[in-house]
């Protein structure tokens, strides 16, 4: 039933646009599902939260940060998958990323508007929100610029803006194909969206050069959001938090965590959207083998931080360790290994990098093991800092929960109305990839 | 202006619903409430808006009888604090002193006086004027009938005018039954004393100076006698003088509060307090320690009591005795004391006794750092002859139970909780037509009352109190309300009165006042006239009133001829002996010693319901809102139990159940639980939580003083298989290493 | 060059501060704390900290400014038991006061590490930076059984749900002393004028309160004591309560 002819330009324009401008009953199931499911299970539980007060939660005086900031960490690490395939790898000039890139930024804004919703989630008075932000207020005050999470709200909102700017200008050629094959308001909208292209040479030159001054901007932003973010642990005295290695151990994360999302999300939209014939095998093995990579550093690192914690031969680090490695939590600790650092293995083998269903179950499992990383994180330093008597032991409550599962369909949500707005496969970049067009035989 | 037209019409309604709509969601979310001001067309005239008023009472939630100074705002009470001036706590205030707030502003208080109606338990509000009548009615009809006898009065450990009143009352009315029973009431002391020291009142233990305090089981610093007092003595034992710091050795079956601050805590068995202490005798005496001239005496008294011969029994090493003993007459001045467990066998008042001789040895009486019996109280003095020991009840609880009693007046007092089931108290209380009960509380006995006169809480009263055991020197405490009576309740002196203006004949002569503030004015009159003494700006009564109202306390200390002690008699040092203690139960079948062990916070159980008392964690395990059994770890691993099982406690008079906890400092053939919790009835904090040791006791008596021997039950404890996990704060109660309590961690 | 690194050196410190007017100092002396708990109680009633009840401290979100912890050392029957009474330390470089994004949390020209209950948001950062966990949060807007809340003192903010709060060292009576002093003649607060309730009420005076910049008072004297130490010195928090350790007559 695939067709997995290479196809010639024209099938290129129809075969995505038909995701974009045919929509089945089947869309709206899912889209229904997915929305209610957000509605439920994110922000019923938050409107009872913000009622209620954030005891809603299982955080208690020994854990005072729980599964929302583990979450809004997850959500920041997925964000990195945009920017490494669209950024580094359109800077390193590779030429499979160009049917997936797409896809993989709009993931990355989405992550980043649910972990900010996280943010909101996570505050004990959320509708003074706006005191972080520098804007001229009757109390004359500025927020603390030495405070770790407002280098998180200016890198947070920065990379929003810039990664927004990104997927939107890389989309202008896209929007312009989708006028020309549409009529009416979509036509009207679309003239608007992609600002009168005409695809001139000028036009093209602008947008070449255009794009590549952001993919180097945002590589940056990416390392150091998610570093930014490793510091609002790092920069306390928590034992096992308090460490250097916290930056490059997120950020891999991050990637990691990324590049799994990307190849889940992927799976999904060539199965759902009948794109087999754009997002293929070499994608597949090109994917996977970034995710060896990255896990092979992600175990380095896991390594590293047994390491420190022995080496150190403090009281507080023994105990740090002790805890997250056979307290309570550790079956979720060795959960965690399992997923992360032992099953990736088995990408080294062909038949299992290029089969897709083994990679979809891999990258979620990977992913299952990454959102318990974050969990661990939180759950396993907290109670154990310097006062033995103070330790004590965390737990998430039912809302916690609902809103985690909830976190997921606000993503699928949006990715849902994305792919609805925006050609999920860049269409003019992938005819770059496809031999020149000949005249039919 | 220009015409709105339909649309826009609708558009700015929708939009100002959704402006409200929102508003509404914003105000709910940060809950504001209507707050109302103080209208100052009519100013206040006993405060002034913004101005802190302070006045100074006495604090009544135990018998120590501190000073307090209450701090009110707009006529309420804000803050609780010690009264400088008070020679007793001297400005600083013990947990249960200050959630006395909580007392006064308890949402379970009694608003109204209460009528039975239908079965026990079951109230309908009446007015005084009723209530009054229906029980003034009923004493007048039974002194017309010469039948005042059968009115018996029960109160808590008072103290003061109010109990003179009390007693001038009740003797107007024909009856010499009126007893002050209280759980904590020290008869074994008492009984000690007056068998070595030849006293009827408690002495001023002066640990204050002491070099050397030897503690059988007294937890001084937590619930013995004067806790604050003691503590502020502990501290300056400790680091309130260059030269020296004192030690302290408490001497005990469980680790109280007391032995935590210890430097040296000895496990020994429950009831052999008093043997230790015969040894320590023995070994002073007989090791030329002691010179006087009746060692020969104390030598053929304490001959059985060699320390080889006590050390089997107590568990305690012979060496340890003899250097106990001796360490103890060098470090003079010291003091031997004994509490807790010590005082709670069926030796109890022989064991205090010999602990009383190891201070007459050491030649501590009436000096400083040792024994104290203050020359001249305030009268009225503590009403010895009042107190009631627990046999002494028992002979009350007979009468009641033989129908010889017609109306039981109760105040301040809970027999039904303090009381072990198999004293009978409940049942006897049934036979009693008429049970009337002063309480502010609906506790236990409360609830079985026919007649609820309730009386002012103490922040509320008038009154006045002469703390024993004081300091030394005479001191009394003068209580005056602090804030206007929240509810329809009475001054307990002021139902008195009333009363004895109802009954008629000849008790309104004899008390001829009708409020309690004019009865203790006159009465001071008389003390001032009594002692000679002389205000500031020469002698005007009214104006030394004010000037001690305004202090809250009247004291003296001057120096005094100290008591002239003789010696014991000779007769009395060969009947000194101390018999092993006797337990209910036999060891086969209840293989531990039960401790029931009264608490900082709740004491006999009167704290538990102050909220801000069951939200203190317990000092010594951390647990809130709560009963607990206390187990050595080691043998809870021997029966498999972990902490929060649910163990059922069984005792020849009945079992109970709770979560036991492992508790590292108690002997491992004893178990533990605190007094206080276990209420059915006394309010919504207090109620239905946890369970109460004293039900389950056995009534063994120490038959010297008649004293309950609530530490003489044994136990079995048997796993339920269920589990409550307690609520504590505590995380991991070892250091771990770091660096917390010393300079130097203990090891990296 | 030494003008550019002495400029520099300002920045180190963190704070908002160059010297203190005064610097409220607490001392605890360990061998006077008998773990009564009275300073606990004390505390609660002078700032109206809520009533949480049963069911919020099973899941561990009680709300006391002032504990009482204990540590046991040894095994029956030579087991020791010891307390250490813990309470927001003050601390000259305290790590809970650089996180707060919205400076809730700062360092007053007194030495205090103040919270402000209306600048709060919230986030929690301060409570998990803190090693002493001595910050509690209101997971809920508590309430009190009427007439409960007819104690709650009008000096001291009752505080709402997605507030943090803490010791002040009972900032209300640091000021009406300070406002005294000014009336009285602008003259500087005097040793033992101003005590929070805590040490007003520990019945063994453990605790001692007062200005460390005042040689005269009490608490400079105690806080050059042979026995005096900080806890979890290591960590270069700088407390400001000095504790004086248990004598171990022993050792």
């Amino acid at each position: 039933m695939a067709d997995y002819r290479e196809p010639a330009y024209a099938d290129v324009n129809r075969d995505i646009l038909q995701t974009m401008l045919v929509t089945g009953p089947r869309y709206w199931i899912v889209f229904g599902i997915t929305s209610t499911v957000a509605l439920v299970c994110f922000f019923l539980p938050w409107i009872y939260q913000w009622h209620v007060g954030v005891g809603a939660a299982g955080m208690n005086r020994n854990a005072v940060w729980g599964t929302y900031l583990s979450n809004f960490i997850f959500w920041i690490g997925l964000s990195h998958s945009g920017t490494l395939l669209s950024a580094v790898l359109h800077i390193t000039g590779s030429g499979w990323r160009k049917a997936i890139y797409r896809s993989a930024e709009a993931m990355t804004l989405f992550s980043l508007m649910t972990a900010a919703l996280f943010v909101m989630v996570h505050l004990g008075r959320v509708w003074f929100v706006h005191w972080s932000i520098p804007i001229p207020n009757p109390m004359g005050l500025w927020p603390n610029f030495r405070s770790p999470l407002l280098f998180d709200v200016m890198a947070i909102t920065t990379y929003l803006v810039a990664s927004s700017i990104f997927i939107y200008m890389g989309s202008v050629p896209d929007y312009a194909a989708v006028r020309d094959a549409s009529t009416g308001l979509r036509r009207r909208l679309y003239a608007i969206f992609s600002f009168g292209w005409r695809g001139t040479a000028q036009e093209w030159h602008t947008l070449g050069w255009a794009y590549t001054f952001f993919a180097v901007f945002v590589i940056p932003l990416a390392v150091s959001v998610h570093s930014i973010v490793s510091w609002d642990f790092a920069m306390s005295l928590v034992p096992g938090l308090h460490q250097t290695i916290f930056a490059p151990y997120f950020v891999c994360g991050a990637i990691y965590s990324g590049t799994a999302g990307i190849v889940t999300v992927m799976y999904l939209l060539r199965r759902c959207l009948n794109l087999e014939r754009y997002i293929r095998e070499i994608h597949l093995d090109n994917l996977g083998k970034l995710l060896i990579a990255l896990s092979l550093v992600w175990s380095y690192i896991n390594i590293l931080e047994l390491f420190t914690g022995w080496y150190s031969g403090t009281s507080y680090e023994y105990e740090a360790l002790r805890f997250k490695l056979f307290g309570f939590y550790a079956p979720l600790y060795w959960e965690m290994i399992t997923f992360c650092a032992l099953v990736p293995l088995l990408i080294f083998w062909k038949k299992i990098r290029l089969s897709w269903n083994r990679m979809f179950v891999i990258s979620i499992l990977i992913n299952i093991g990454m959102l318990t990383e974050r969990f661990i994180i939180v759950a396993t330093s907290q109670p154990r800092k310097f006062l033995p008597a103070a330790f004590g032991f965390y737990f998430p409550s039912v809302v916690e929960i609902m809103i985690t599962i909830g976190s997921f369909a606000v993503f699928a949500t949006l990715f849902l109305i994305f792919i609805k707005w925006t050609p999920c496969v860049s269409i003019y970049e992938v005819k770059e990839t496809l031999k020149p067009l000949r005249r039919a035989a | 202006m220009e015409k709105i037209n339909r649309r826009d019409f609708l558009k700015f309604i929708g939009a100002g619903g959704i402006g409200a709509g929102a508003g509404l969601l914003y105000g709910e979310s940060t809950r504001k409430t209507v707050e109302l001001l103080i209208p100052q067309v009519v100013t206040p005239e006993d405060y002034s808006p913004g101005i802190a008023t302070w006045y100074n009472t006495v604090c009544r939630l135990c018998s120590a009888g501190c000073g307090i100074s209450v701090r009110t705002r707009e006529g309420r009470a804000k803050k609780i604090e010690g009264n400088p001036n008070h020679p007793v706590n001297q400005g600083r205030l013990c947990a249960l002193g200050q959630a006395g707030l909580n007392a006064l502003y308890n949402p379970d208080r009694i608003r109204t006086p209460l009528r039975r109606t239908g079965d026990r338990g079951n109230f309908a509000p009446i007015d005084w004027d009723e209530a009054l009548t229906l029980l003034g009615r009923r004493l007048g009809n039974l002194k017309i009938k010469k039948q005042g006898s059968s009115v018996y009065l029960l109160a808590g450990g008072l103290r003061g005018h109010i109990d003179t009143l009390f007693y001038t009352f009740m003797q107007a009315l024909g009856s010499d039954h009126y007893l002050h029973y209280e759980f904590t009431h020290p008869a074994a002391l008492y009984a000690a004393n007056r068998m070595i020291f030849n006293q009827d009142i408690l002495p001023y233990y002066d640990i204050s100076n002491a070099s050397y305090v030897l503690s059988f089981g007294a937890d001084y610093l937590g619930t013995w006698l004067s806790p604050v007092h003691y503590s502020q003595a502990y501290g300056h034992l400790r680091q309130g003088r260059t030269d020296q710091r004192g030690k302290c050795v408490q001497i005990e079956p469980r680790m109280s509060l007391t032995g935590a601050s210890a430097d040296e805590w000895i496990a020994c068995r429950p009831g052999s307090e008093g043997l230790l202490a015969m040894a320590m005798v023995h070994v002073i005496v007989n090791d030329g320690l002691y010179r006087g001239p009746d060692r020969n005496a104390w030598l053929e008294a304490t001959g059985p009591y060699t320390p080889e011969a006590v050390a089997a029994q107590a568990d305690v090493a012979a060496d340890v005795i003899t250097r106990l003993a001796h360490e103890f007459i060098r470090n003079q001045p010291g003091l031997a004391i004994g509490g807790g467990s010590a005082a709670s066998h069926t030796n109890a008042a022989a064991s205090l006794a010999a602990i009383n001789v190891l201070n007459y040895l050491a030649g501590n009486l009436n000096t400083p750092g040792g024994v104290i019996f203050n020359p001249d109280p305030v009268s009225p003095a503590s009403p010895v002859a009042r107190q009631a020991s627990y046999a002494r009840l028992q002979e009350w609880i007979e009468a009641m139970a033989g129908g010889g009693v017609d109306v039981l007046i109760t105040h301040a007092v809970n027999p039904v909780f303090t009381l072990p089931p198999a004293a009978g108290f409940t049942e006897a209380l049934a036979k009693v037509p008429m049970v009337v009960s002063l309480s502010s509380f609906m506790d236990e006995t409360t609830a079985l009352a026919d007649l609820v006169l309730p009386a002012h809480t103490y922040l509320e009263a008038w009154g006045d109190d002469m703390p024993e055991p004081g300091v030394g020197f005479p001191v009394a405490t003068l209580s005056q309300p602090v804030v206007k009576p929240l509810y329809d309740t009475r001054d307990a002196g002021d139902i008195i009165l009333s009363l004895a203006h109802q009954i008629g004949g000849e008790l309104p002569v004899v008390l001829p006042w009708t409020r309690i503030e004019d009865y203790l004015k006159d009465s001071w009159k008389h003390i001032y006239g009594q002692r000679r003494i002389t205000a500031d700006s020469g002698g005007n009564f009214d104006e030394f009133w004010n000037a001690a109202l305004a202090a809250g306390v009247w004291g003296e200390n001057i120096t005094r001829e100290p008591l002239r002690f003789d010696g014991v008699a000779e007769d009395r040092i060969r009947a000194l002996q101390v018999p092993p203690p006797a337990f209910a139960g036999e060891e086969k079948d209840h293989p531990f010693v039960l401790l029931p062990y009264l608490t900082q916070a709740f004491h006999d159980g009167r704290g538990a319901n102050l909220p801000w008392l069951q939200e203190l964690p317990d000092p010594l395990t951390s647990i809130v809102y709560g009963a607990w059994v206390e187990i050595n770890p080691a043998t809870a691993k021997r029966f498999g139990i972990r902490e929060g099982d649910i163990v059922e406690v069984q005792t020849p008079s009945g079992s109970l159940r709770a979560p036991a906890f492992l508790y590292p400092a108690i002997r491992p053939d004893v178990i533990a639980m605190p007094i206080g919790q276990g209420h059915s009835q006394y309010g919504r904090y207090a109620r239905g939580r946890g369970a109460n040791p004293l039900e389950i006791l056995s009534p063994l008596v120490d038959e010297a003083s008649g004293a309950l021997a609530w530490s003489a039950t044994r136990a079995g404890i048997r796993k339920t298989g269920e589990r409550a996990p307690l609520i504590k704060t505590d995380g991991v109660t070892r250091t771990l290493g770091r660096q917390i309590l010393d300079d130097k961690p203990a090891h990296t | 060059m030494g003008k550019l690194t002495d400029k520099l050196k300002q920045y180190l410190k963190p704070g908002y501060y160059d010297k203190f007017d005064y610097h409220w100092t607490m001392t605890i002396d360990l061998d006077r704390c008998t773990g009564c708990e009275a300073c606990v109680v004390a505390c609660q009633a002078e700032n109206n900290l809520p009533i949480v009840g049963e069911k919020r401290f099973r899941e561990r979100r009680e709300i006391k400014w002032l504990r009482v912890e204990r540590y046991w050392e040894g095994e029956y029957p030579d087991v020791k038991l010891r307390f250490i009474p813990m309470l927001c330390q003050h601390c000259d470089q305290a790590p809970c006061e650089t996180p707060c994004p919205v400076a809730a949390t700062y360092h007053n020209q007194d030495g205090l590490n103040t919270q402000i209950y209306n600048r709060c948001i919230g986030t929690r950062t301060c409570a998990v930076y803190c090693p002493y966990e001595v910050r509690y949060f209101n997971w809920f807007s508590y309430t009190w059984d009427e007439p409960l809340e007819q104690q709650l003192n009008p000096d001291v903010t009752v505080r709402e749900k997605g507030v943090m709060e803490k010791c002040t060292f009972c900032i209300q009576r640091i000021r009406q002393a300070k406002d005294r002093a000014k009336d009285d003649g602008r003259r500087r607060v005097r040793d033992g004028e101003v005590t929070p309730a805590c040490v007003q009420s520990c019945p063994a005076e453990a605790m001692v309160f007062g200005d460390l910049n005042d040689p005269e008072s009490r608490v400079a004297k105690l806080a050059k004591n042979a026995r005096g130490y900080k806890v979890l010195e290591e960590l270069n928090t700088a407390p400001s309560i000095v504790y004086l350790k248990k004598v171990n007559p022993d050792g």
